[in-house]
């Protein structure tokens, strides 16, 4: 039983990372535009298909495939933003709408092109298994658990450090004064969307290395972030992190304790609890005040 | 030298500025005092370009573009009421930020120095979130960010606001030194007294127009009080 709940741990910390890949996507968007991206669950699921796409036809390791994945949510991610840029009214519930109608579309785009079928990754290397003392892992898992790192490492460096991404988080900290530093907002909010379409390829190639995809993935995973976040509380990057592996092993042990049918409940109930007992998020009660 | 024609703006139907013209003379300080509501931080705002007018600014003859951030390129630099700092993140990120005018990046960490010198207290407490310091800190990190944007003409608006006595004669220590250093101030200020011990210029704005302008040196104090509290009949204007 142990062993059991050692390997649901080691398993939800490695998908943890993944989620919070989608979450910091969702976070970007949402801090430098304060609207909720409905579609960036869709956005991950396109990447994941086109690393299947890569394989299937190429025989390449499914990374190989992150260029053409970000080109394409790339691509889609910046229509998104322009969709959203013209909304003139009540953009906050406007987007809302919009998004969620764009993530219909690409489901069903996704459908049409791809069919309903399970796909997952068939290459030999990711699929072999690892083991750490007790507990075992796909090396797909691995390789996705230290890119999504970092990845998120990159992310942290760029928002810290480069003039693009201290304008993002000017923006998001405060617009008007952002505006008084002679930052653009609607430069900084399509660069936003850019990272965004940049973190949810790699979340989605990742995602295809060590799970099934299939075309109904997008709602789920838009889900499973948006928890994170609020989880997380604030848009720091080691907080969401810290929120992401918290899903990710609450979701492994309630398949390995109770059932599988029980994983996406269990997420809603701790949103819940959390939206109850802690509204500022796990780590959000320090810095928001006032 | 920074001039404003005829000048009109306010908040979608709601006009706030009626015709307002006036001049900030280079390197000179101007002072523009008034009571709420007379439409000085809606002068700032036009002047930013963070809210649309109609009517006229120019800098040196030269018509200004309407955006912000060229504006800022043009070495218009505003320190907002309220300070308006980034409260999430640290003193020194804050301090960066002003530093984001493409003119202005390669020179910030001489500024960042400069800032620091002139406010010691910003240096020991450059790590420590902006959110956490009391008003009079904040200030501080308001002007010194403002400083970072090295600006030609500096807009400072209510630097006193909430702010105690003490603080407050710091605060504009600091901006007399800008001023000896060559930048032209706009400053706007609801106590009279504080803002004509730095002025060189004077003007009384109320209800949207200016009413009175005069060289601080020369001003007719008891003139100023009475337009100031509409206790003369031709400033009653509703």
């Amino acid at each position: 039983m142990l062993e059991l709940l050692q390997q649901s741990l080691f398993s939800g910390l490695l998908v943890g990372s993944v989620y919070a890949l989608v979450a910091l996507g969702i976070a970007l968007t949402f801090g430098a535009m304060k609207i909720i991206n409905l579609a960036h669950g869709e956005l991950v699921l396109l990447a994941a298909y086109m690393a299947y796409v890569i394989e299937s036809r190429t025989g390449w390791n499914p990374y190989a495939a992150i260029p053409l994945a970000f080109a394409v949510t790339g691509i889609v991610s910046v229509v998104i933003y322009l969709l959203i840029e013209r909304i003139r009214e009540h953009r906050e519930l406007n987007s809302l709408i919009l998004t969620f109608a764009i993530g219909i579309i690409l489901t069903n785009a996704i459908l049409l092109v791809f069919a309903s079928d399970v796909r997952s990754t068939g290459s030999p290397f990711l699929q072999d298994a690892v083991s750490f003392g007790s507990v075992y892992a796909m090396k797909g898992e691995i390789t996705a658990f230290i890119i999504s790192l970092a990845v998120m490492a990159g992310l942290w460096w760029w928002l810290k450090h480069s003039w693009y991404g201290r304008a993002v988080r000017a923006v998001s900290s405060n617009r008007d004064a952002a505006k008084l530093m002679g930052i653009d907002p609607r430069r900084v909010e399509l660069a936003a969307f850019i990272v965004a379409g940049i973190l949810a390829s790699v979340a989605g190639v990742a995602l295809y290395t060590m799970s099934v995809v299939q075309p109904a993935l997008g709602p789920g995973l838009t889900i499973k972030a948006f928890i994170v976040t609020v989880l997380a509380g604030v848009g720091s990057i080691p907080g969401v992190f810290c929120a992401a592996l918290l899903l990710g092993v609450t979701e492994a042990m309630t398949v390995t304790l109770a059932s599988s049918a029980l994983q996406e409940l269990v997420g809603m109930v701790l949103f819940l609890l959390v939206l109850f007992f802690m509204p500022n998020g796990l780590f959000g009660a320090r810095t928001r005040r006032g | 030298m920074l001039e404003v024609r005829q000048l009109r703006a306010g908040y979608g139907a709601i006009n706030v500025l009626w015709d307002v013209s006036l001049g900030f003379p280079q390197g000179e300080l101007t002072a523009i005092v008034g009571p709420n509501g007379a439409g000085k931080t809606t002068l700032f705002r036009a002047l930013m370009g963070l809210i649309p007018h109609q009517g006229e600014i120019r800098l040196d003859g030269r018509a200004l573009k309407a955006k912000t951030w060229d504006l800022l390129e043009a070495g218009l630099v505003m320190v907002p009421e309220g300070r308006m700092v980034f409260k999430d993140m640290s003193v020194e990120e804050n301090l960066s930020l002003g530093a984001y005018p493409r003119r202005c990046r390669n020179a910030r960490a001489r500024n960042l120095e400069r800032v620091y010198d002139l406010f010691p207290r910003l240096r020991e407490r450059h790590r420590q979130l902006a959110g956490s310091l009391s008003g009079g800190e904040a200030q501080m990190v308001a002007m010194g960010r403002g400083m970072m944007s090295e600006p030609r003409i500096l807009l400072i608006d209510e630097p006193s606001l909430g702010l105690a006595p003490v603080i407050v004669k710091e605060v504009f220590s600091i901006i007399r030194r800008l001023k000896s250093e060559g930048v032209t101030i706009a400053l706007i200020e609801q106590n009279t007294h504080i803002a004509l011990s730095v002025a060189d210029h004077v003007h009384l704005m109320r209800s949207g127009k200016l009413l009175m302008s005069q060289k601080a040196d020369k001003v007719d104090l008891e003139r100023l009080h009475d337009l100031y509290l509409a206790r003369e009949t031709g400033a009653a204007s509703f």
